[in-house]
């Protein structure tokens, strides 16, 4: 879900001031009727996919599209929440798969009328109130010049002594998705799983950046991230030795969704928006900003998303992850906390 | 009534007084009585739960016995050797480690300590900063020379006729130890004990930053995560309920028991104390270095970087404004606990001239918000005020006033014994001097000048180095220095967290030369 960087030279924080002042100044720029969307700030920093967006969706509604950055997709609900009906959200973007239902249950999203015909079947989408804009599946990352066998199975990493970094599942949506895995992998022995994972887990981190940037720092042999990560190394920096483990049990598939805020009376406007995100235009953009495979059909990708490994997907429905999120965070926390 | 005379009207200092009683009683409300979720017992039976309070009472334990006991021989070298002015110099320095803020001190640590620290490559392969190690090491950096401070002022105040004794009656070291020294300062140890266990129970930025995980998490941290990462109201009440009981308690045992002076300036040292041994002496000078490199060592670290760093002007560019900001923090706080201060002390004063018994707690309840964790009255605004206000168009507002708020104890306490003083030494004479209330207003504040400007520089540097209050109401439109310095470090971008540490730094060094320009005529 989160673009990488450069050089990683930038700062979370540094990024954010920049897209602040950017959506600062975007608001100034005119009277025109304001669209405000809640997101995370790597989507909207320089090398996100915001700009881009951005410029193209206002030029042809001739509206004024402002962004709200957050931390990530964790805190767009929690700010929804505290917000309550004082939310001035029109839309929320970056939400996943993960919060979908959690999201719906307490009301704070209204349907959308956006058609699904041009999205690509792997995603079986057809929800009514969210829109997805981009997929990846979770995958722990390695440097295949330090790490000659990699662990063909999560159940094999868990076993193993090899150094991990994942984030922290109460704020970071792949820290979340990691609670999943570890959930299908291991069912009621996730507890005992958790523990024997946290003897050789260098650091939970707040989000995904933090992780990734520790890992390039040498400081572990496996990060938690995305299928989709080495293909910016190879485009951006080509950089070939960063790989993404394939495990046997599958991988949780993360989609990124999108969605009209419960008291949004922007509605048609919002829901324009939403049709733009799943238009060509936009989906040539994000998969290489967001680092993050198109939910559209025929897209066209640089090469070196050919090169990514195909995961066989783990499917946990929406409902079943809303049902136990709660549950399993407690599980995590207190096996880790020992 | 010949009082009134003295203050503008009866009631005067009574509205300031009742707003920091307010706030506190409004954050108790926010703390009952949020109704969207009922108080969940069973959440003290957690493991989770349990964990972090083990750990919340192990490293608050840990940090404050090691601070004390590394602080005492410390303070002993010291109080053999001469009077100098690096000796001042590093007096000084205790007081600016003290109340320098967390975040500087952080980001030290780590360029020192930190995966690609300066020194870390000594400490072997295992080595890891964070976690319980990073937090005790910050903890001991933080409070251990307000302990050697405070041990040296009372090894200093060992009158000389003590030590004539000793010296007749032939003392050996471990004697002079044992009746004059510990005699001196063993219930500051205690006390010592007490404070720096409060102040590590309630330590929030070292806890977030060196923290590493749901591994080392504290009470006050786990609230803010609650709150932030969970929106879990109920729990973050729960939570803040425990951290309120124990600080809470904690800090009026300890207070109840006595106060501890730390930053009254240095006397001379006694001219009767027995000459030191020659192998004493080395070892005090050994310690007495020891004790130079130990305080240097993370502000020194953050230069090298400055130096190499390859920052260009966007990062000076990003850098203003959350400096103006914290400026700007500062000066609203300040102002604010400063004149609440000033004002909530005048029913206090004048009971003391009336020599009421209401003085006592008059004075409690001006200085009552120091047993509220600013975590705990943070939240519980943040639940009372969330339904009702924009706290996004008035985080930064709300920062800058809880910080005032909690601060008025602190500025209470610097302004005290000075108006004491002044009631006691003029009161009488400007009441048979006739002089207009104007002129005494006058006249008191030129005799206030020198300790309004201590309790400014103090209230100033605490309000800005929070973070604690900051991480409930701030947002990423006012990102202050502090958190800034947060984010950088906690993504280790090292070069630019010590650039901005040192600005940091810098605008707190020139605050703490002033205060200590200004301590040696009031304190």
């Amino acid at each position: 879900m989160y673009n990488l960087f450069h050089t990683a030279s930038v700062s979370r924080v540094a990024r954010t001031l920049i897209a602040v002042s950017v959506a600062t100044f975007a608001t100034s720029a005119s009277a025109a009727e304001e669209l405000t969307v809640y997101t995370y700030d790597s989507f909207i920093s320089e090398w996100g996919p915001g700009p881009a967006l951005e410029k193209n969706f206002e030029a042809a509604c001739q509206c004024d599209l402002k962004f709200v950055a957050l931390e990530d997709g964790v805190s767009i609900l929690n700010r929804l929440r505290i917000e309550g009906k004082n939310a001035k959200a029109d839309v929320v973007l970056g939400l996943d798969t993960g919060l979908i239902e959690e999201t719906r249950k307490e009301g704070l999203v209204q349907p959308h009328s956006v058609a699904f015909d041009a999205l690509t079947p792997v995603l079986k989408w057809s929800d009514k109130d969210f829109v997805p804009f981009d997929y990846g599946y979770f995958s722990f990352i390695y440097d295949s010049q330090k790490i000659k066998q990699p662990a063909q199975s999560l159940q094999e990493l868990v076993n193993s002594s090899a150094s991990v970094i994942y984030q922290d599942p109460r704020t970071s949506t792949p820290g979340q998705g990691m609670m999943m895995w570890m959930k299908s992998a291991y069912g009621d022995q996730a507890e005992n799983a958790w523990k024997q994972l946290a003897q050789h887990t260098v650091t939970v981190t707040k989000g995904w950046w933090e992780a990734y940037s520790m890992f390039l720092e040498g400081d572990a042999d496996y990060v938690l991230s995305y299928s989709t990560s080495p293909a910016y190394h190879q485009v951006a920096e080509d950089k070939s030795q960063y790989k993404a483990a394939l495990f046997s049990e599958g991988h949780v598939m993360q989609v990124e969704v999108a969605a009209i805020a419960a008291n949004s009376e922007k509605k048609e406007l919002a829901n324009r928006f939403l049709e733009f995100l799943i238009s060509q235009e936009a989906q040539e953009v994000i998969p290489v900003t967001n680092w993050m495979l198109p939910v559209r059909k025929g897209v066209k990708l640089p090469s070196a998303f050919d090169t990514l490994i195909q995961p066989k997907p783990i499917e946990l429905t929406p409902e079943y992850i809303a049902a136990n999120r709660k549950t399993w965070i407690k599980e995590w926390r207190s096996a880790v906390a020992q | 009534m010949k009082l009134s005379a003295f203050t503008s009207g009866k009631w005067a200092g009574w509205p300031a007084l009742g707003l920091v009683a307010t706030a506190t009683a409004l954050a108790f409300g926010g703390l009952i009585g949020f109704n969207r979720s009922e108080f969940d017992w069973s959440y003290f039976s957690d493991p989770y739960f349990l964990a972090i309070l083990r750990f919340t009472l192990l490293q608050a334990t840990l940090s404050a016995a090691l601070s004390v006991v590394l602080a005492w021989p410390m303070a002993l070298a010291l109080s053999y050797l001469k009077d100098s002015t690096h000796k001042r110099a590093f007096l000084s320095l205790c007081v600016l480690c003290f109340v320098m803020p967390t975040l500087i001190v952080i980001t030290g640590i780590i360029s020192l300590l930190g995966r690609s620290g300066s020194l870390s490559p000594l400490l072997g392969d295992d080595w890891n900063l964070y976690g319980l190690s990073g937090i005790l090491i910050a903890h001991i950096y933080l409070n251990l020379p307000f302990a050697v401070r405070t041990l040296y002022l009372r090894l200093q105040s060992i009158p000389d006729a003590s030590w004539r004794l000793a010296r007749q009656l032939k003392f050996t070291r471990a004697q002079r130890f044992r009746r004059l020294e510990w005699a001196a300062a063993h219930s500051a140890t205690w006390l010592l004990l007490g404070f720096i266990f409060v102040i590590c129970f309630n330590s929030f930025a070292v806890v977030l930053a060196l923290g590493g995980g749901p591994k080392a998490t504290t009470l006050e941290v786990a609230i803010y995560q609650a709150l932030k990462y969970d929106f879990n109201i109920s729990e973050a009440l729960a939570l803040a309920w425990v951290q309120l009981l124990i600080a809470g308690s904690a800090f009026l045992l300890v207070s109840f028991c006595g106060k501890v002076s730390w930053l009254s300036p240095a006397s001379a040292p006694a001219q009767l104390r027995p000459p030191a041994t020659r192998l004493e002496q080395l070892a005090y000078r050994l310690l007495y270095a020891c004790g130079w490199l130990f305080l240097l060592a993370p502000l020194l670290a953050l230069t090298p970087r400055v130096i190499h760093s390859g920052v260009d002007m966007e990062f000076w560019r990003s850098l203003s404004r959350p400096l103006l900001i914290t400026l700007g923090l500062g000066v609203v706080s300040t102002v604010l606990s400063i004149s609440l201060a000033y004002s909530a002390l005048r029913p206090y004063r004048r009971a003391r001239m009336q020599q009421s018994p209401a003085a006592l707690w008059l004075d409690w309840l001006t200085s009552h918000s120091l047993a509220v964790p600013a975590m705990v009255l943070s939240v519980g605004l943040f639940v009372l005020l969330l339904p009702h206000l924009d706290l996004d168009h008035w985080g930064i507002w709300l920062v800058a006033a809880i910080n005032g708020l909690i601060t008025v104890p602190f500025a209470a306490s610097q302004l005290k014994p000075a108006l004491l003083n002044f009631d006691s030494q003029y009161h009488r004479l400007s009441l048979s001097l006739k002089l207009t209330s104007r002129e005494r207003r006058r006249i008191e504040w030129s005799y206030m000048a020198p300790a309004i400007r201590t309790a400014a520089a103090f209230v100033g540097m605490l309000a800005m180095g929070d973070v604690a209050i900051y991480s409930i109401f701030g947002n990423q439109d006012f990102v202050t220095l502090p958190w800034l310095i947060y984010g950088y470090a906690s993504t280790y971008r090292l070069d630019e967290a010590s650039l901005a540490s040192m600005v940091f730094l810098g605008v707190c060094g020139l605050l703490i030369f002033y205060l200590e320009k200004q301590s040696p005529r009031h304190a």
